[in-house]
């Protein structure tokens, strides 16, 4: 058989699979569709996550109109601000103290996996959906304290998620971003309280 | 050995070489996100064609494993198939030299949990599986080369 017809037969899949990767991509519900393009950092880097951002953060309206530092020192003196880093790591201990402050956790987790189980009152951020960008935005746009201590967490152990999403909203002005390194996991571990389903 | 080429095998080996392919396309088009981070975990790719790739490679391994097992374009599948295990082999590889452990990612796209010397290890019999599947696209290659009846519509 011609090696053209081969080759040409070849690109003819090739081609089908992308229509239809198109088409189900379309079709798919928020959780599941991506976006074509990925915006990830570190894709080709594979040192350990690094608790810090290595890149400048472009100045934004909530930067540059801090809240009063008086509001990030209050009942979390022990967690600053660090606006000259994306994110610092914080143990079991630390992370269990700032829930019962009543600080604010997120879950960087797919969307399925923090239905099954999560921090209670944690907000979900699933990094890896196509509408986190969104979801980041609309919480900017919520106009919390951005120096008020966040606890990110994800599944602990290699998971990079909470970094990822860290990064995010560092760059849109949060600087007291905390990431809980035992995850969920460790969470479980210590046989802390656990909530179902798909709200906080 | 000119069984290893007869028509009867042939026909086995091609329905067998497409079941797995659409065995192990089905949970990466249930979950493109979750395919697109473990892509993202192997860090051999650009940032920007990560989520490209996990939208496309699995219907370019569902296309070919379903041209295997209807008999239509069977060469080209088998070329198709065995460019991807190549492309699988070298990520496969290229993270076990130089010790970054990942999940495959194969037949499942969701974290095993695993410790990284499970990881490690797994990754070694993944390359052994991964060269047994080579052979049998090498089989269906060269049978539909010698016998072109056998290539497909």
């Amino acid at each position: 058989m011609n090696r053209r017809v081969v080759w040409g037969r070849i690109a003819i899949l090739v081609v089908l699979a992308v229509v239809c990767a198109a088409a189900a991509n379309l079709a798919a519900s928020k959780e599941r569709k991506l976006p074509w393009v990925g915006i990830y950092a570190r894709a080709l880097d594979t040192s350990a996550p690094v608790p810090s951002s290595s890149e400048p953060r472009p100045s934004s309206p909530s930067s540059a109109v801090p809240a009063p530092a008086a509001a990030a020192m209050g009942a979390s003196a022990r967690f600053p601000a660090h606006p000259d880093k994306a994110s610092s790591e914080i143990g079991g201990d630390d992370a269990e103290a700032l829930h019962k402050e009543g600080r604010l956790f997120l879950d960087a987790r797919r969307s399925s996996v923090y239905a099954e189980g999560h921090i209670p009152a944690a907000r979900s951020f699933p990094v890896w959906e196509s509408d986190i960008d969104g979801r980041v935005k609309a919480f900017f746009d919520e106009g919390l304290d951005q120096n008020a201590p966040i606890v990110i967490y994800c599944s602990g152990g290699d998971c990079e998620d909470s970094h990822m999403l860290a990064e995010k909203l560092y760059m849109v002005g949060f600087n007291a971003l905390y990431i809980y390194k035992d995850g969920f996991p460790g969470w479980s571990k210590r046989g802390l309280p656990v909530t179902k389903g798909a709200n906080p | 050995m000119s069984w290893l080429t007869s028509p009867w095998l042939t026909v086995r080996v091609q329905i067998g070489l497409g079941a797995i392919f659409l065995v192990a396309a089905l949970p990466k088009i249930a979950d493109p996100p979750s395919f697109a981070h473990m892509i993202y975990n192997y860090r051999l790719v650009p940032g920007a064609v990560v989520n490209a790739i996990a939208l496309v490679m699995p219907w370019v391994e569902i296309l070919a494993g379903l041209a295997l097992i209807l008999g239509v374009w069977r060469r080209e599948a088998a070329v198709v198939c065995g460019l991807l295990l190549l492309v699988f082999l070298v990520a496969i590889g290229v993270n076990l030299a130089r010790g970054h452990a990942v999940d495959c990612g194969c037949f499942d796209v969701h974290a095993a949990g695993k410790t990284r010397e499970e990881q490690l290890s797994d990754m070694k019999w993944v390359l052994v599986r991964d060269f047994g599947i080579l052979l049998l696209v090498a089989q269906v290659f060269l049978a539909t080369r010698r016998n072109p009846r056998l290539a497909g519509a």
